[in-house]
């Protein structure tokens, strides 16, 4: 009794009390996650009792860029995208860590039945499968080559069945195309209703947006659910994770990277037409370590926003996009970073700026522009190598430059 | 760019639009499962909106410089066409007894559009100038497919050994990007499964060395199947030999593998007194070009000239392929060459679809290395 009720009162520590520590590290940018005994993953829900007297932290979502999609209405409803606010409250017990995220969405878009241009709402949560050094943290774009991560994903779509699932032929034929009447066809359909996989809830393991692939062997220990509320026009999403399953390796950690997505069925969103975190730090109230990881990324980029500007519209905007006035020479050269300073960190940039070929991610369809290789691949090794020689090595001038490219972003939903 | 390619050959004088071969595709791969909707082979009346409605104008495909061009992702309602049920359950289960029985066979839907909607429709002033002609649709296998470029997730893939397009289902999680990639609108959503599926040119069929089942079961046997780079295919013949074959839409960039001996054998034109007008052509050649390209020019003189020929001499290969006497040289497969496949690859069973990621996804904690491929 007397361990619960400590548990209890360490637990009831909110974001909003939380006391600085004697390294003196600045929390704000950090979620602080509570201490609970125990978090039941499987029927986590957004009502649960176990996030009564859990504070909130906002945390905002940048709309993703980087890449121009083909959609041409997804790209008209999404050309000039908000950033989003969510709500963002944290838990963890010794085994599990779980995230209640609450945003706003002025429509409730599911994806039910027979239709083929509707997309449903949806959220995700992205968690490297393990880290150590945080200026080496996976590219936020679904990992990097050797820096993977697993993605956990959840979208308001009603019901879906799984390809030459569980091996059911037989209910795979449209009931009109049996020859059953009556009870028997009532039965028929109730049986095809049941192995329908709901909901839509899965796990991803990726080095890279387009590597991304499903983890269906249950190794990932993972509950989510969303619901919402027509009456605020919201959505709470709820997430919880093992931090040790046959996908992560997070367990023994003092702060946690993770960040989140969210997707607005009603604009088409979809895969990258999305709305995106950058790493944010998650503080495990009352553990010890990670300070260093909490420390890179709160931290505001120390270099001079006005020289980097100068810098990087003379050296970068041939092949990158930098704003909508700033439009690249070639739009399909380089990623876009119209809002790379609200989803990268700063650590990112500079590796990036400084050695063009450590983060290369397979996201661009080389036969999509031929004429326009974002990198080079070996045929022998596979090595992806970037077509950006390496730009700048002085590190004032990077840090001028990272500090220019953090302001690259979109506005603030109200 | 695949080692080998697979191509099909449709003889558009020949088409008599009797549907049979979507038939043959629909029982055999779309009755069921999310498909109900799609057409992966359909038949539709040039000229005319097709299916889905008005596709040639919903973008995809590339443009000069080789860039994807964007699209737009038909609506299943207005664009497609809803499958209905009728309500014969209520049939089976309605009391005639009561008073006023009405009838109650009815369909649950009110359709707006479908596949064929405007069959036989054609343009021009009955009789003098009117005409259409059917023009079947099945995937192309493209070289250089839309789809495949549009795939944010390395879903679809074109097999090395024939050419064949397919969606790796584990992969897929539904974006529709491929959609509107797609020039011809030949991949569609399945909404039950939330991915995308499309015609596979019945590999497990072609692996047995048989044809797909559009061109097995087609009654005006317009079809030839056959590897384009083999020299004895009548394919081979009809698209590198006597270039009367051309694939459709080339202007899209796509590299299209389904290819078209072009329709020449309309009836002339007809005077306001009802009399032919010598040497007028039905179907303009104008049209012609706009589906199949300058080449179409030579392509109709090649075949006029054969003709002329065979009803001079009584003699012209060319000719002789379009008779199209019997299946087993119009259908040219190997599946001694798929067996050999499967041996390499160490497969215990020779007859098994060879693409494993198709069938069988990767069920592992492992993590999938993208592997890029170079594409020509």
């Amino acid at each position: 009794m007397n361990k619960m009720l400590k548990i209890f009162l360490i637990a009831g520590l909110s974001t909003a009390s939380f006391a600085k520590p004697a390294s003196a590290i600045n929390y704000t940018g950090a979620i602080s996650a509570k201490r609970v005994g125990n978090i039941n993953i499987s029927t986590i829900s957004p009502n649960d009792g176990v996030w009564r007297g859990v504070g909130a932290t906002t945390v905002i979502l940048y709309p993703q860029q980087t890449i121009k999609l083909n959609d041409a209405k997804a790209n008209k409803l999404n050309a000039a995208n908000l950033a989003k606010k969510v709500q963002v409250s944290a838990i963890y017990s010794s085994s599990a860590v779980a995230f209640r995220l609450v945003w706003s969405d002025p429509t409730q878009d599911t994806l039910s039945g027979i239709k083929t241009d509707v997309y449903g709402d949806g959220f995700a949560m992205q968690l490297p499968v393990a880290f150590s050094d945080p200026k080496k943290l996976p590219y936020i774009g679904m990992g990097s080559d050797g820096r993977p991560v697993v993605v956990s994903l959840m979208k308001a779509i009603t019901a879906h069945y799984e390809p030459n699932g569980k091996g059911d032929i037989e209910h795979q034929l449209s009931s009109s195309n049996t020859v059953l009447f009556g009870d028997e066809l009532k039965a028929y359909k109730a049986k095809v209703a049941s192995t329908g996989n709901i909901p839509y809830v899965k796990s991803f393991i990726s080095e890279g947006f387009r590597s991304m692939t499903e983890v269906k062997d249950g190794s990932a220990k993972l509950g989510m659910k969303m619901s919402y509320n027509p009456k605020t026009k919201q959505w709470t999403g709820v997430v919880a994770k093992s931090l040790n399953d046959g996908t992560v390796r997070l367990g023994g950690h003092g702060a946690l990277p993770v960040s989140f997505a969210i997707w607005d069925g009603g604009k088409l969103n979809r895969g990258g037409v999305k709305n995106l975190s950058s790493w944010i730090a998650v503080k495990l109230q009352g553990k010890g370590g990670d300070d260093a990881l909490v420390r890179e990324l709160t931290a505001t980029p120390s270099g001079n926003a006005t020289a980097g500007k100068t810098q990087v519209e003379a050296m970068c905007a041939s092949c990158h996009t930098l704003s909508d006035a700033k439009k690249a020479a070639n739009p399909y050269m380089g990623p876009n970073l119209k809002d790379i300073g609200g989803y990268s960190t700063n650590a990112y940039l500079a590796e990036s700026i400084k050695d063009p070929s450590a983060v290369v991610v397979p996201g661009y369809n080389k036969n999509a522009h031929k004429n326009s290789p974002w990198y080079n691949v070996d045929p022998k090794t596979g090595k992806r190598t970037s077509t950006m020689p390496p730009m700048m090595t002085d590190d004032k001038m990077i840090n001028d430059a990272v500090a220019y490219l953090k302001t690259l972003k979109a506005g603030v939903e109200k | 760019m695949s080692k080998r390619q697979l191509a099909m050959v449709m003889d558009l004088n020949k088409c008599i639009g009797c549907q049979t071969c979507t038939v043959a595709c629909k029982t055999q791969w779309t009755n069921r499962n999310g498909r109900e909707y799609m057409y992966w082979n359909n038949v539709e009346t040039y000229p005319g909106d097709g299916y889905p409605k008005k596709w040639m104008e919903l973008g995809g495909g590339f443009d000069a410089a080789g860039d994807l061009k964007e699209g737009t992702i038909p609506n299943i309602q207005s664009d497609y066409g809803v499958p209905w049920d009728f309500s014969f359950d209520e049939i089976a289960t309605f009391d005639y007894t009561k008073n006023n029985p009405t009838p109650a066979f009815r369909a649950d839907e009110t359709p707006t559009w479908g596949p064929n909607w405007d069959e036989d429709v054609g343009t021009g002033n009955f009789p003098s100038d009117n005409y259409f002609f059917y023009l079947p649709r099945i995937c192309n296998h493209c070289t250089n497919p839309g789809c495949l470029s549009a795939c944010p997730r390395d879903a679809i893939f074109k097999r090395d050994q024939d050419g064949v397009v397919l969606v790796d289902l584990d992969r897929c999680q539904g974006y529709r990007y491929c959609i509107a990639g797609c020039p011809y609108k030949k991949i569609y959503f399945n909404p039950k499964l939330s991915k995308s599926e499309k015609c596979i040119l019945c590999f497990p069929r072609i692996e047995e060395g048989l044809p797909p089942a559009c061109a097995q079961q087609c009654v005006g046997r317009i079809r030839f199947v056959g590897f384009l780079d083999d020299e004895e295919s009548q394919v081979h013949k009809l698209v590198n030999k006597y270039k009367v074959a051309l694939p459709l839409r080339s202007d899209y960039g796509t590299g299209p593998n389904i290819y078209y001996i072009p329709p020449t054998e309309a009836p002339a034109k007809f005077d306001a007194e009802g009399k032919i007008i010598e040497g007028s052509e039905r179907i303009p050649v104008k049209e012609l070009e706009t589906l199949f390209g300058k080449q179409v020019h030579d392509a109709i003189k090649t075949l006029r000239a054969e003709k002329d020929k065979r009803a001079k001499s009584g003699e012209s290969e060319l000719m002789d392929l379009l008779i199209a006497y019997n299946h087993e040289d119009m259908f040219r497969l190997d599946n001694n060459y798929y067996q050999e496949i499967a041996k390499a690859k160490g497969n215990a069973n020779p007859l098994a679809p060879i693409d494993e990621r198709y069938v069988k996804g990767k069920y592992t904690t492992e993590i999938s290395h993208f592997k890029a491929e170079e594409h020509e």
